[in-house]
This record gives structure tokens, C-alpha cells and sequence, in this order.
């Protein structure tokens, strides 16, 4: 008994001391912190920013760039170039060139699902080029490439001017018929790396691209936000309605406004007409605007806003017509569609066919909620 | 009651307890990917097809323990000596052995796969069968007291682990649940039939009952437990359908983990991993209790101790799993065995009430002659 029982001691004790199954030493591993894939004559071509951890002297980046038939073929060939094992874990970005985003890269983000090695939080975006140029260029501001576009991506989707482009939500929006999905653009400009617009996909191929500066828009279309900046170039004849007129009149107003919270509601009014309501309610904070228009007055706020309302609706209403132009619903009004009509019987061809002949109308109920701290 | 085996009073647990045990019972491995399963029939309307399989759930338990208390301090296998004599009797326990120790193997199988797709690719899945059933032998030795214990500890430490959840619903989507009803009802039946790998584990009650000290609560611990599993099976499942899209959710083996493996925290990176292997503190118990129900149904044919039957049928279970290897064999066990659960656990209680009952009315007639 007493036999047995130190035998099950030592067994256990032995599997605790001993198991050690597959260490990962951070001295003795590259992390692949950012992934760009361009395609080069039917091939795929991976560039690949690793981070080389090392214990006596600055940890530094390396960038490879491997060409080969599958993406795990790539790794392999950056294996072979590299001393230290390379390790998916903390992949933060993965970027698609444009040429490789009109060609499709459904079957790429598919295989990043599929390896469970890569977290569902990771970051996808499009380079306006190739990402292989973009990565290897010299940029004398930028130490680590691959946590500059990561912090880039992450500080502009966090603070809502961009729309997020997760692993998670965009294989979401691949999988679901009702559905396209929309990825940030980045490019190269000068010694800068930007985030220059959205790309509008339709499956998994590129249709269609927006500049930043509707990207706004786009994230009051597709959710709820509570963040972002906005700038409005506002019509002259807002003095008219002011008491102080100015004396050099300007020839438009332009004002910067700051979302506090907008709630939006999509409502299927006739569906057999195929046709939406689409309702934003924005409320929202003054940051700029021409000094002669006083805000503490109800009827020239009121006139801002009737102006306010007007533009965005235009706005609104031309990147929808921009998105069915291209046919791809980054919106989702198909799931409100099919959320809303029972029976409706939805596929992904017939809506579709359904989808750039839909009718939507737009209405938009903004409402200074304050301004700064003078009137 | 003859056929009793005798209990011995030190090892009787309280009522309250019994929450534990069932609660620690049903929660296992299938909690890791049950949506998929049940999303495929009951599209969105799979939250009503859990409703419905606990509404069975209750009623099933309801009926055994009403069996039960046909006979008290008597367990299953006592009533089947009892109502078939003892011959027919061993075989119906074979088959509630074959059970308990077929829920042993898929459960352990399931959670080496996990590991082993998630964690360590390569690790040998012998390996960490055989260190997993080294732990169940050891939580084993200590009896049924012990294995009590880690239910109640598996359910406390664990307590944590659904409430992270709710991270991931910022993401959700709240169209993706409507329109409520619009699939057949026949999909929905369909899919709490799906429901029936992960819900089992509540005929655990059947082997447990004789240890119960207060036997008048047993009912009411039971459906509380059951009721506690609902809640977090209901919240799972109305998180995932919002977070995920319907034909994502059809490619997603364990949408649970997928659920994890979004969280970030800044002192950690990677949930689902610590997760995984915490899962071992909720399969224990689970391991523990199917290991000790089969144990109860030998030792009424064989003069065995209870050391020496966990080692063979541990050695057996080892021998199993090595002939066990690929996803799709995997799956196909998890098949064959919901249905045998279906069958054991959903249709054989309501049988075996009636057996009873006609039993016991005609032992009343032959008495009363």
C-alpha cells in the first residue's frame, strides 16, 4: 500500500516536473506580428514582418517575402530563411494587396479561420498597391512596421473613424448570404503609411472603393456609434438666419461636429415594393463653427441642424447608391430584410438581383446636444 | 429492500449537494460546440429547441426519481435485480454499465481533441489520456465523498468562466434571432433531439439517489440544477446566435471557444487557451462520476474492489481511445452515442416507470388476496 501510494507520488510529481510539452521560448521564436499577400503571376507572395526578440541587444524586424502556391507553402519557405522557429500567435494585422482583393480572398481569410493558432481579433485591410512594396519601404519615422499599422488600425477603429474589420466580423459577413463585407484601405504616401478609404467587397472579391472621409457615413449606416468626428460644409445662406451678421460674409459654413450617440432603425416599409425606411438619430457635440453664428439661439440652432440633416442625408443617400451601384450590401439590409418579412425565402442570388433596385429612404434627426464653452 | 447494497452512513452526502453533481454531470464536453449541432435543424429559432429539451429534461427527471422512490435506498441497478430478478436483471445493468463507461470515453476523447487542435498540436493524445485517467484514479480512490467535493469545487472555480461571455456581445446582432418561429415546428423538435449530447448527464440521479441523506429534497435540488444548466446553456446559445452568422456558426466546430478566442485582456492574450485547459477542472468530475456509476453496476455481479476495477477499467478505456484517432471517426462515435443517450436517458426511464408501477400494483393485489 505505502509501495503504491509513493509510485503514484513519483508518477505524478514526474508528469508535473516533466511536462514541458512544446515550450515556446520568447528568445528562441520569431513572432509574425503583420502578413501582406499579393499575387504574382497566379502565385501567392506573403510578406511577413517578424520580431526577433533578443536578450543582449534590441530586439529588431526583419521583412521576407516568400512566393509560393498556398499561404502555409509561404511559411514554410520563410521557415527555411529564418534561425528561429516562427510563431502565428501574435499576429496582429493582415493585409491584402488590391490587385489580390479584386482577384478574391475569400479562400485566404477561410484559412485564417481555420487555424486556430490565430486569434479571432486580428485586423484585415487592403493596400491600395501591393502590401509587399508598402512593407518593404524605408520609412525613417517608423521602427517596427508591423505595430505601426496595427496601432494605426486599432486607434482609428476603436475611435469609430474607421469601420472594424476583425477576423471575427468579417468572416461573419463572408459566411452570411445577406451580407457583404467592407475592409479599411491603407496606402503609402511619402514617408507615411494612411488609412485612405473602404473597400467595398462583393463575395470575396473587391467591387468597389470609398475615400476615408465617408467613412463616417458608412459606420452610421452599418451600426450604432458613440465616437468620431465629423466635418460638414454647410450652405451661406445659414448668416441670413443669424441676428450678428458677419461683415465679410464667407461663402459656406464649414463645421466639425462630434458624435455623442446615434441610434439607427431600419425598417422594411413595403416588402414586396422593396423598400426601406432608414432612420439615424445623431446626437452630437459642436467643435467648430464660424464665430457669427451664435449657438445659444433655439432658431439658428434649429437651422443647423435642418442644414445639418440635409447634408448627411445627401451623403447617406449617395454612398448607398454608391454601394448598390457595385451591388455589395455592407449595410446588412438583407438580414433586416429577412429579419423582418417572414417567409421571405432570401438566397444570396436573389438578393442580390433585389438589392441595387431597392429603394431606401433616409432620414436623419441630428441634435446639438452642446457646444464648447463660450456661446 | 433486499437487493439494497448496504450504504455506509459516513459516505451519505446532503441534499444540496445533489446541485452539484447534476449540474457537474450534464456540463462536460459537449458545451463546447453544442450550437453547431442544433443550429443545423432549428436555424435561428435553436434557443427554442433548448427550451423545449429541458422541458423533457424535467419531466424525465421528475419520472425517475418518482421511480426511485418506489425503492427507496435502492439504486437503478437494485430496481432492475428487483423487477427482473437477477438474471435479466445484470443484463439490463450490462447495458446501463456499457453506458456510463461509453459516456466515459467520448467525453475524455472529446476534451484530448480539443487539446489538441486548440493547445498542443502535437502532443501525443495517448499521452494525455493516460495523465487525465491517472488523475481519475487517484480523485476515484478517494470515494464517493471525494468525488462530491470536486463537483462542488469544479462548479465554484469555474463560476467565472460563462460570465467572460459577455465581452463578446458587442459584436451580436439582434436580427439574427428574427423572425422567431419562422422554421417548422418539426426542425425545432429536431433540434432539441441535437440538444441530447450535451443535456445528458442528469440520469446521474438513478446511481446517486441511495446516497442522499434527505431524500424528500432530492426533487427539488435536481430541477434546480437543471434549471441552472438552462440558464447557461440558453445564455451560450443566445450569445452565439448573435454573434455569429447562420452559415459561419455551420462551420464552426466549437463555437464556444471561437467565443473566447476574441477576449483580450491586457495581462493576458489568449482566453480561450487558459480556458481549455481549466476545462479539465469541469471534465473531471464528470470522468469521476461516469467511472464511479459503473462501478456501482459491477460490483453487483462481481465481488470486486473498487481499486482494482478502476484500474482495469481504466487500462480498458486507454486500449479504447487508442483506436480512436481521426475527427471523423470522433464524430461518429458522438453520433452512435446521443442516440444510445437518447434512448437510455429520454426513453428507458418512462419504460421503466410503467414496469414498476405494474409491479407494485400487482405485489398490492397479491397481498391484499
Amino acid at each position: 500500500m505505502k509501495y503504491m501510494k509513493g509510485l503514484l507520488l513519483f508518477v505524478t510529481a514526474g508528469l508535473f516536473l516533466a511536462a514541458c510539452t512544446e515550450y515556446r521560448l520568447l528568445e528562441r521564436i520569431s513572432l509574425v506580428t503583420l502578413i501582406g499577400y499579393d499575387i504574382e503571376d497566379d502565385q501567392i507572395d506573403a510578406t511577413t514582418v517578424v520580431r526577433q526578440i533578443n536578450p543582449e541587444f534590441e530586439s529588431s524586424v526583419e521583412i521576407h517575402s516568400e512566393t509560393a502556391k498556398t499561404s502555409k507553402g509561404t511559411r514554410v519557405k520563410a521557415d527555411l530563411k529564418t534561425a528561429k522557429t516562427l510563431m502565428a500567435g501574435q499576429l496582429r494585422v493582415v493585409l491584402f494587396g488590391d490587385e489580390l482583393a479584386e482577384e478574391g480572398i475569400g479562400e485566404a481569410i477561410h484559412t485564417l479561420a481555420m487555424n486556430s493558432e490565430i486569434t479571432t481579433s486580428i485586423y484585415l485591410g487592403v493596400v491600395e498597391g501591393t502590401s509587399k512594396n508598402l512593407l518593404e519601404s524605408e520609412y525613417p519615422n517608423i521602427t517596427d512596421i508591423g505595430q505601426h499599422v496595427f496601432n494605426l488600425m486599432d486607434h482609428n477603429i476603436k475611435q469609430q473613424q474607421m469601420i472594424s474589420s476583425t477576423l471575427h466580423e468579417v468572416v461573419r459577413d463572408i459566411y452570411s448570404p445577406l451580407r457583404d463585407f467592407t475592409l479599411p484601405v491603407v496606402k503609402k504616401e511619402g514617408e507615411y503609411i494612411d488609412m485612405s478609404g473602404i473597400a467595398l467587397f462583393q463575395g470575396g472579391t473587391m467591387v468597389g472603393m470609398l475615400p476615408a472621409s465617408d467613412s463616417f457615413y458608412v459606420l452610421l449606416i452599418r451600426q450604432n456609434i458613440n465616437d468620431g468626428t465629423l466635418q460638414l460644409i454647410l450652405p451661406a445662406d445659414l448668416a441670413d438666419s443669424t441676428k450678428n451678421k458677419p461683415k465679410h460674409p464667407p461663402k459656406n459654413f464649414p463645421i466639425a461636429i462630434d458624435a455623442i450617440n446615434s441610434k439607427r432603425k431600419i425598417k422594411v416599409m413595403d416588402h414586396s415594393k422593396n423598400e426601406i425606411d432608414l432612420t439615424i438619430t445623431l446626437d452630437c457635440r459642436l467643435l467648430e463653427i464660424h464665430s457669427s453664428l451664435a449657438i445659444g439661439d433655439q432658431k439658428v440652432t434649429e437651422k443647423i441642424e435642418e442644414a445639418m440633416n440635409k447634408k448627411i442625408e445627401s451623403e447617406i443617400t449617395r454612398i448607398i447608391k454608391y454601394s448598390q451601384e457595385v451591388n455589395s450590401d455592407i449595410f446588412g439590409f438583407g438580414e433586416h430584410f429577412h429579419a423582418q418579412v417572414r417567409d421571405a425565402k432570401l438566397t444570396e442570388e436573389k438578393w442580390h438581383e433585389l438589392y441595387p433596385k431597392m429603394k431606401v429612404n433616409v432620414k436623419i434627426e441630428t441634435e446639438i446636444i452642446r457646444s464648447g464653452v463660450v456661446e | 429492500m433486499k437487493n439494497a447494497l448496504p450504504v455506509n452512513e459516513s459516505q451519505l452526502i446532503n441534499a444540496p449537494l445533489l446541485f452539484f453533481i447534476v449540474n457537474a454531470c450534464q456540463i462536460g464536453v459537449g458545451i463546447h460546440g453544442f450550437q453547431r449541432l442544433i443550429y443545423q435543424d432549428a436555424k435561428q429559432d435553436a434557443w427554442i429547441s433548448i427550451l423545449i429539451s429541458f422541458v423533457f429534461a424535467h419531466f424525465l427527471i421528475f419520472i425517475m426519481i418518482k421511480t426511485l422512490e418506489m425503492f427507496p435506498s435502492n439504486d437503478l441497478y437494485g430496481i432492475h435485480e428487483e423487477i427482473f430478478g437477477k438474471l435479466i436483471g445484470n443484463i439490463f445493468n450490462c447495458i446501463y454499465i456499457f453506458y456510463y463507461s461509453f459516456a466515459f470515453l467520448v467525453n475524455i476523447k472529446n476534451y484530448i481533441e480539443v487539446i489538441n487542435v486548440w493547445v498542443f498540436p502535437n502532443l501525443s493524445s495517448t499521452f494525455l489520456g493516460a495523465s487525465l485517467l491517472i488523475v481519475v484514479i487517484y480523485a476515484f480512490n478517494g470515494g464517493f465523498r471525494v468525488i462530491a467535493g470536486i463537483c462542488f469545487f469544479s462548479f465554484i472555480f469555474t463560476l467565472w468562466v460563462p460570465s467572460i461571455l459577455f465581452i463578446p456581445m458587442k459584436y451580436s446582432d439582434i436580427n439574427q434571432l428574427l423572425p422567431v418561429f419562422d422554421n417548422p415546428i418539426k426542425d425545432i423538435l429536431k433540434g432539441a433531439y441535437s440538444m441530447t449530447f450535451t443535456i445528458i448527464g442528469f440520469e446521474i440521479i438513478n446511481v446517486v439517489y441511495p446516497y442522499v441523506k434527505e431524500k424528500n429534497k432530492v426533487q427539488k435540488y435536481a430541477h434546480l440544477s437543471l434549471l441552472a444548466t438552462l440558464i447557461l446553456y440558453l445564455a451560450i446559445m443566445l450569445i452565439t446566435l448573435t454573434y455569429f452568422s447562420g452559415p459561419q456558426l455551420e462551420k464552426t466546430i466549437w463555437a464556444t471557444l471561437n467565443l473566447f478566442s476574441i477576449i483580450k485582456f491586457p495581462f493576458i492574450e489568449r482566453v480561450e487557451i487558459i480556458t481549455i485547459c481549466l476545462w479539465m477542472i469541469i471534465i473531471l468530475p464528470n470522468l469521476c462520476l461516469f467511472a464511479w456509476s459503473a462501478h456501482r453496476g459491477v460490483i453487483r455481479m462481481f465481488n470486486i474492489s473498487a481499486k482494482k476495477f478502476i484500474w482495469i477499467f481504466s487500462s480498458i478505456i486507454l486500449i479504447c481511445m487508442l483506436f480512436i484517432k481521426s475527427r471523423t471517426q470522433i464524430n461518429s462515435i458522438n453520433d452512435i452515442f446521443s442516440q444510445f443517450g437518447f434512448i437510455i436517458v429520454f426513453v428507458y426511464p418512462l419504460f421503466i416507470y410503467l414496469i414498476a408501477l405494474i409491479k407494485k400494483s400487482l405485489l398490492k393485489r397479491k397481498r391484499t388476496n
